[in-house]
């Protein structure tokens, strides 16, 4: 089984408030600790991963937060600036005709440019070249918004492609698409949680990505999954003291809800699926997500936990 | 008597805003359960296609239009209902398309529904729900007389996004710039490069090279065929505006009690006051109860193996409650003054009609959930 590794740019998106920032953060610290250059994109959010891995919040720059680890959260206008100088190449035209009112005011009308500048940026960071030629960045991690806006936003060079004639935003959504439907180099991780609702919007997701993006699932984290711990035989014996039966029937029956999440993940998916335990810390911070990785180390190396 | 509570029998318009994965759907319809069962004609207009959620409101799915959720689907809560629940669900797009053939002119329907921009922009882009979600509470409000209507707002990324939909489109009708850059073209009644020429040919090039020439057509295109209907979306966009500020609305802020949350709450409750809305009530969903200090004595009389997995299960509720009581002490300190109600987890997932019908006890205050300063001051053991 080919582990993440063999991917540079790794997509993580699930159901809201599912643990996305969460695995994303540990996915990319445990690249960095493989020695790749690794870069954690998150897009327009309160920045969550920087934080979560013990950091100060980064900001719309490129910033090193430690060894082979670098962070950004995307910003809309700053994307937008960087992707009009892209495409513009002089700061003073920029300048002269971007901070114009009317040009400003007509660009807002252009449906999804914001969401293309966004994904541009990010893709762009996925082009950039070293000196000799190879990546700049050998994982880039994109901590991708919830289901709906996840497919939304990958969507958009494909709706840009549909929607406009040809031109400059076009060819710069063209080369996004490709991106996004090279299976080496692209891969999405799919987070669920052992619960009803957040693993039918998995399956929904991976339908979309598949059919409406064309990005391949590489693989599944079911995450805060509970371990079994009672028996049958435990519950029986625990009938006269029906407040701690109560208790243990809770963890009971959120386990056996975490043994059908998976079943139904494998399933439909036909990817592997990594179990990731409800983490016990007293707050929620660098010594979590250092946990959390330990339990995606065969999804990110492909190797069979020993 | 709550602060929802009163809401419930008060209010005209509830709009549960919040992020994304908390339960806003779920405590939306539970809000409009109650309001129907104490007697008020109560609308659920949800986001979510939450297919479990209209199962349980016993309709085989929720459409664009309102349904009445039938009597027997609320027997097995063994209460009569004094008023009537109706439930919908918002399709972007049917909304668009309808607002189009309501308000566009006769002659120009079908070219709009036609045009390129017009398709994606109702259906596949990012960034109309917002405003679709407007227009619809708008139509609800203004159209029907629902005595409470419950709004449940798309997972936004951003509050902002949001609170800011009317906004946008009184600024976009209201804009010189536009104006300045339609004119000519409006008055002169037909459209194409010269529009650009008129103003600046320099900074129409350049937004050319940006976007492609024909683009910039095309866009100008659809504006000038949407332009006949800018009144009537400005004099809705002014109604939105009004009606989120009335004192007839009211906002519930729901959130799940992690830290990580807390800038989302902060932000969201700082802007709706900003914006002179009323945040009727900050929601903590999802809250782990303390367990009782009493199972831990119930709990030694148990043989060893037996007793070390009880007091691991209760080692780990107590850390639970332990953080979620941190969190919602901070959510009470950024959101002071508001009134903060807490709703456990429960043990299973919240998707049938009684488990909606305990949320609303703890909604409305039968039940409470101690505050997190008592607990803070009970030491916990290990």
């Amino acid at each position: 089984m080919a582990g993440l590794l063999d991917k540079r740019l790794w997509i993580v998106s699930g159901k809201g408030g599912v643990g996305k920032s969460t695995i994303a953060a540990a996915l990319a610290l445990r690249s960095a600790r493989a020695g790749r250059r690794t870069l954690v994109c998150e897009v327009n959010t309160q920045e969550r991963i920087s934080r979560l891995l013990g950091h100060q919040p980064v900001g719309p720059q490129v910033t090193k937060l430690e060894d082979n680890l670098w962070a950004v959260d995307v910003r809309p206008q700053e994307a937008m600036r960087e992707y009009a100088l892209m495409v513009l190449r002089f700061e003073t035209l920029y300048k002269t005709v971007f901070e114009n009112k009317v040009v400003r005011y007509f660009l807002r009308f252009i449906p999804s440019l914001q969401e293309l500048v966004l994904l541009g940026k990010i893709l762009f960071h996925a082009q950039e070249k070293r000196p000799d030629g190879q990546p700049l960045w050998d994982s880039i991690v994109m901590d991708a918004p919830a289901t709906g806006h996840a497919i939304t936003f990958l969507r958009v060079p494909q709706v840009l492609l549909q929607t406009l004639p040809p031109g400059p935003m076009t060819r710069e959504a063209m080369k996004m698409r490709d991106i996004l439907e090279d299976p080496a180099t692209t891969a999405a991780v799919l987070v669920s949680l052992p619960e009803e609702m957040p693993v039918n919007e998995t399956l929904e997701l991976h339908s979309a990505l598949r059919d409406q993006v064309r990005v391949r699932t590489h693989a599944a984290v079911l995450n805060a999954a509970f371990p079994e711990r009672f028996t049958e035989d435990d519950l029986e014996t625990l009938v006269d003291h029906p407040e701690l039966l109560r208790v243990a029937r809770a963890h009971h029956d959120r386990a056996a809800q975490t043994v059908l999440a998976e079943m139904k993940l494998e399933r439909n998916l036909h990817v592997p699926v990594y179990q990731v335990p409800r983490i016990f810390t007293p707050g929620f911070g660098r010594e979590a997500i250092e946990q959390v990785m330990g339990h995606l180390e065969p999804l990110v190396t492909g190797k069979a936990e020993t | 008597m709550n602060a929802l509570s009163e809401a419930l029998s008060k209010k005209r318009v509830l709009v549960c805003v919040g992020s994304g994965g908390v339960g806003k759907t779920t405590i939306s319809a539970t809000l409009a359960l109650r309001s129907a069962v104490d007697g008020r004609s109560s609308l659920v207009c949800t986001i979510d296609p939450a297919k479990r959620l209209a199962n349980s409101l016993g309709l085989n799915a929720l459409g664009n239009v309102e349904a009445e959720v039938p009597p027997s689907a609320l027997e097995p809560l063994g209460v009569k209902p004094r008023g009537r629940l109706h439930a919908m669900m918002l399709d972007m797009k049917q909304t668009w398309d309808d607002l189009i053939l309501k308000y566009a002119p006769p002659d120009k329907r079908e070219k709009i529904l036609a045009n390129r921009f017009y398709q994606s922009l109702s259906s596949a882009l990012a960034g109309s729900q917002e405003y679709i979600a407007m227009e619809k509470l708008w139509e609800l409000r203004t159209k029907r007389d629902y005595e409470l209507i419950v709004l449940d707002t798309p997972p936004t990324a951003h509050a902002l996004d949001f609170l800011e939909a009317p906004n946008r489109v009184l600024d976009f009708l209201d804009n010189e710039a536009a104006k300045w850059l339609l004119t000519p073209a409006l008055a002169a009644g037909k459209i194409g490069l010269s529009l650009f020429s008129l103003g600046s040919s320099y900074v129409a090039k350049t937004i050319s090279k940006f976007t492609g020439t024909e683009t910039l057509q095309e866009l100008a295109g659809f504006m000038m065929a949407i332009a006949p209907m800018n009144e009537s979306f400005r004099e809705r966009a002014r109604g939105v505006r009004e009606l989120l500020e009335a004192e007839s609305t009211g906002f519930v802020l729901v959130t799940s009690p992690g830290r990580e949350r807390l800038d989302e709450v902060t932000h969201f409750h700082r802007l709706l006051k900003q914006n002179r809305m009323e945040v009727v009530a900050v929601v903590v969903n999802r809250v782990h109860p303390m367990p009782a200090q009493a199972l831990w004595e119930e709990a030694k009389g148990l043989i060893p193996t037996r007793r070390a997995k009880v007091e691991e299960t209760l080692r780990e509720l107590t850390m639970l409650a332990e953080q979620d009581a941190r969190g919602i002490a901070e959510i009470q300190a950024v959101c002071d003054g508001t009134p903060l109600i807490q709703v456990p987890r429960f043990e299973l997932d919240v998707h049938d009609i009684g488990a909606l019908w305990r949320t609303a006890r703890y909604l409305i205050g039968d039940e409470a959930l101690p505050s997190p300063a008592a607990l803070s001051s009970g030491e916990t053991r290990r």
